[in-house]
């Protein structure tokens, strides 16, 4: 079984990976292979069961020396094979153990188990076989067996001992007796019947006599004079025998008998006797032979054949033992090897699917839902990887599936997300405070421009509306989060006015409903408006158109009032002194008040038709520089200081109504100071917020908070003679330039006005006269 | 019974064959031949006695080697000869077949009924000429070294192989 490889991780990127090369099975998943080892095998055996049957056969010798080498050495090599074999199942089942991977702990019993059931009945058998063996080697040198072939060798070899004897003993007497004759010259008749009794009494059953006559090498050499054979005698054997023994013994060696088979199946025992002259020298030899019958030396050969075969048997007794314990041994070994691989190869085999299993799913569970298992067999562990591999398709194609709808919902909440921080981007840019209010009166959202109109901190968010808005000013709001919802009926706007550092703020508030997809309600939003600019420039309007009527109407009756009292005053002038003084002072009077009349209807003229402000790039350290020169000597007692920025971008503006600002307020200045005191104009860049800040700040008595926001109402004045429009128009002139006037307290005493211009078009215009 | 059977398996671990059995050998150089005599301990004869009086055909090799000593290395071979002794017994006539060869060859052959001659001649050789002296140097150290080995040989069951079944040196100045 084996895996394919997974492609990729990723089921949406994944391509098709082209299929690896089919890796080359091993020996054990071949059937062929496996087929021809287990035939290798029985031929293996085959061949040992012949080798053991014919081994009875075969010369001891050839065992101890070939076939015990050969068997020790199959066996030292499936000693050592199995050896390594096990060692090597060993250490890795020790390894997977501990790597703790799947299932060792189970092989590793398996293999074991498999293994006990083999190993320990062939130990078993071994070390009883051995047992056997050894007792059956001993039974077969038993002692009565030992004493048979001994005897019977013993008597066989006595009668040959003995014959011998005789036969020496005879050829010696016969030679004793021929030494007074003259081998040479005798008679051979004498000479043969000197012989003759030796035959015809059956000592010996040949006689043969040599005289020794010099050879050509200056050794006596043996030459035939007579012989005298038994009629009973067969055919006996050449001559050269009988020759060669006899030059033996004219040589002197001691070794002056032999035996010499014949063709009958007999045996001939030949003895020499040297036949010496009466001085000493040998003059010739006499050799004496008798012939054994077929019958007699064949058994006492057999017999000696016998008892060698088996005193050789005892002699080669370990080798032979050896042997036959080699032979058993490789048996035992062969059994144990087959065991072993057969165990080995059994436990792989049911292991190895649960394994691949195991390790597929753990590539699953990694993630590698392509990953499968491959079928190789059609058993119940082939349905099991079957039912695995359709298990991983139809999680690949539920994660194929989820990841799909993942991304969608990735995809619908970035444009969810993108929706949210446009609407926090709109709410913390927006002027309008809002304030999501839950089902549960919780506060959601407070955004900034809400946090600055209410004076609250964001850590009003998540509280409850009732906690933060129920008391003091900002009741209406808890009123309006509160409010009971009938459907179909608008909650009602409010405004509410709030003191926020001596100012008066008016705010319009208003709630809407917030509705899930169900319809139903999710609480509500509270609109917060700023509209104290609205109510003011609506003021303004109608004090502009206030004072426009009052200009029309007062101006035109004033004229002809002045040129009447002008007329009195000339008609009277020739009247009596008391008269004429008192229309004199009467006509002076109208006069004068119509004069005032008249700066008074110019102010509101004025402030009625105010130009707009023709804005052009202006220095305003040199415009408040020279404004403030207007003052130069004027007042001994007023001293005025700038404290200018170092660096201030030229602002675009009309410097002719800045002019008339710094005046105005220089002038307030001046009458709260009494003409006695410190007058500070002082100038501030704000880049970040692209604005330049005018500062007036006098050391006077200062002004009351609640009365701050009241100076720049038109007609209000805390001044005797006063027209109330001085600062009115000051806000004016300064909300036509985009900017702002507040009012505030200066330290450590006095009052600030603080005049704060745009040089955003001043920055963009620097810009562009730079390029 | 299995303590046996290891007994004799540790023996043929154990046991060293041929450990009591020494070789005595003498050498010397003359008439340009290094001459060597090889004298085996009665030890030998008595492994080989059973064998030969079975009637086994037994040899004795008596391997000799005219070796060299070298400084840190092994030592050098500068000849080599082999003497085979062989002893083959007829029980039936009780005599001994004697055959001596030197290299192969031929060098005596007798037949004896005597058994003290027969263990002359099995254990040892006297006076061989086994070496030609013409390569040595004068006045040099050399040494004979002789291994015996024998067949059949004394084997066990599960460890056929065996040592040498006994072996000796002399060492020897070449005085031309």
């Amino acid at each position: 079984m084996a895996f394919r490889p997974a492609s990729s991780p990723s089921l949406r990127l994944a391509a098709p990976a082209p299929d690896p090369p089919r890796p080359k099975r091993p020996f054990r998943d071949n059937p062929l292979q496996v087929l021809l080892g287990i035939f290798a095998l029985v031929v293996a055996l085959a061949g040992m069961m012949l080798l053991l049957n014919r081994s009875s056969q075969l010369a001891p010798d050839f065992l101890s020396e070939f076939v015990l080498y050969a068997l020790s050495v199959v066996d030292l090599t499936m000693l050592v094979g199995l050896v390594f074999v096990l060692a090597r199942s060993v250490i890795k089942m020790l390894v997977e153990r501990k790597r703790g991977l799947p299932f060792a702990r189970f092989r590793a019993k398996l293999v074991l188990l498999l293994l006990g059931m083999t190993v320990i009945p062939a130990v078993l058998v071994l070390l009883v076989g051995s047992q056997l063996i050894f007792n059956s080697v001993d039974r077969w040198f038993n002692q009565p067996m030992d004493e048979m072939l001994d005897s019977a060798q013993r008597i066989a070899s006595d009668y040959y001992h003995d014959r011998q004897r005789q036969v020496s003993d005879e050829t010696a007497r016969l030679a004793r007796e021929l030494a007074s004759a003259d081998l040479a010259s005798a008679d051979l008749g004498v000479l043969r019947d000197a012989v003759a009794g030796s035959v015809t009494e059956q000592r010996l059953t040949l006689v043969e006599v040599y005289r020794l006559a010099p050879g050509a090498d200056g050794l006596p050499q043996p030459v035939p004079v007579v012989d005298v054979a038994s009629a009973a005698a067969g055919p006996m054997t050449t001559r050269d025998t009988s020759v060669r023994l006899a030059a033996r013994a004219a040589g002197g060696q001691p070794d002056t008998w032999m035996r010499e088979p014949t063709e009958s199946g007999g045996e001939l025992i030949r003895a020499a006797a040297v036949v010496r002259a009466s001085d000493g020298r040998a003059a010739g030899v006499v050799v004496g032979t008798v012939q054994l019958t077929g019958e007699v030396a064949a058994r006492a050969r057999r017999m000696t054949k016998a008892y060698e075969s088996y005193t050789q048997l005892r002699v080669f007794k370990p080798a032979l033992t050896g042997v036959y314990l080699s032979f058993f041994l490789m048996v035992t070994l062969l059994i144990l090897v087959s065991a072993t691989w057969m165990g080995l190869y059994l436990a792989k085999r049911i292991t190895r699917p649960v394994q691949a299993l195991a390790a597929a799913a753990r590539e699953i569970g990694a993630g590698h839902f392509e990953h499968r298992v491959e079928r190789e067999t059609a058993d119940e562990f082939g349905a099991l990887v079957d039912s695995f591999n359709t298990m991983a398709d139809e999680l690949a194609s539920s994660r194929r599936a989820l990841e799909q709808s993942s991304a969608d919902l990735e995809r619908k909440h970035a444009e969810v997300e993108d929706r949210r921080r446009f609407t926090e981007a709109v709410l913390d840019r927006v002027a309008t405070g809002v304030i999501t209010i839950d089902a549960a009166g919780r506060i959601g959202i407070l955004n900034p421009a809400a946090s600055k109109l209410l004076g609250l901190d964001a850590g009003a968010a998540g509280k409850a509306a009732e906690e933060v808005f129920g008391t003091g000013e900002l009741r209406p709001l808890a009123d309006l989060a509160t409010a009971p919802y009938v459907p179909g009926k608008e909650w009602p706007a409010q405004e509410i006015a709030l003191n926020r550092e001596g100012r008066e703020v008016q705010l319009a508030l208003a709630a809407t409903p917030l509705h899930g997809d169900g319809r139903q309600r999710e609480g509500r939003v509270l609109v917060v408006d700023d509209i104290t600019p609205l109510i003011r420039a609506q003021k303004v309007a109608a004090w502009r158109e206030v004072a426009r009527r009052l200009a029309h109407e007062i101006k035109n009756p004033l004229t002809p009032i002045q040129l009447c009292a002008q007329r009195l005053q000339r008609q009277f002038s020739a009247a009596p002194e008391p008269v004429r003084e008192l229309v004199d002072e009467c006509t002076g009077t109208i006069v004068g008040e119509v004069e005032a009349l008249k700066t008074l209807v110019d102010e509101f003229s004025q402030f009625a038709r105010m130009p707009s402000p023709r804005r052009v790039l202006t220095d305003v350290h040199q415009l408040l520089t020279g404004t403030l020169g207007l003052y130069d000597g004027l007042f001994a007692h007023v001293r005025i200081e700038t404290l200018f920025a170092v660096s201030v971008p030229q602002v675009r503006l009309d410097p002719d109504q800045i002019r008339r600002v710094v005046i105005n307020l220089v002038d307030n200045a001046i009458e709260a100071l009494n003409q006695r005191g410190l007058i500070v104009v002082e100038t501030q860049h704000d880049a970040a917020a692209g604005t330049v800040r005018i500062v007036v700040a006098d050391d006077g008595p200062g002004i009351a908070p609640e009365e701050r926001d009241k100076l720049f109402m038109p007609y209000y004045s805390t001044k005797k003679r006063g027209s109330g429009l001085g600062l009115a128009i000051v806000r004016r002139i300064v909300a036509e330039h985009g900017g702002t006037v507040e009012v505030g307290a200066n330290e450590p005493r006095g009052t600030r006005f603080t005049i704060e211009l745009p040089a955003g078009e001043a920055d963009a215009a620097a810009g562009t006269e730079a390029m | 019974m299995p303590a046996r059977l290891l007994a004799i398996v540790l023996c043929a671990f154990l046991l060293e064959p041929g450990g009591d059995r020494a070789v005595e050998v003498g050498a010397f150089a003359r008439d340009g031949r290094v001459h060597v005599t090889a004298a085996a301990s009665d030890g030998l004869m008595q492994d080989l006695d059973e064998p030969i009086q079975a009637g086994v055909a037994t040899t004795i090799t008596y391997e000799a080697d005219l070796r060299e000593e070298v400084g840190i290395w092994f030592d050098r071979t500068l000849a080599s000869a082999t003497v085979t002794a062989g002893v083959q017994y007829d029980t039936l006539t009780r005599r001994y077949q004697l055959t001596r060869s030197v290299d192969g060859r031929i060098d005596d052959s007798r037949v004896s009924e005597d058994r003290a001659e027969v263990k002359r001649f099995v254990l040892g050789f006297d006076r061989l000429p086994l070496f030609n002296a013409g390569d040595l140097e004068p006045n040099a150290e050399y040494y004979v070294r002789v291994r015996v080995r024998t067949r059949p040989r004394v084997t066990f069951f599960f460890w056929p192989w065996g040592r040498d079944a006994a072996s000796g040196m002399a060492r020897f100045t070449f005085i031309p």
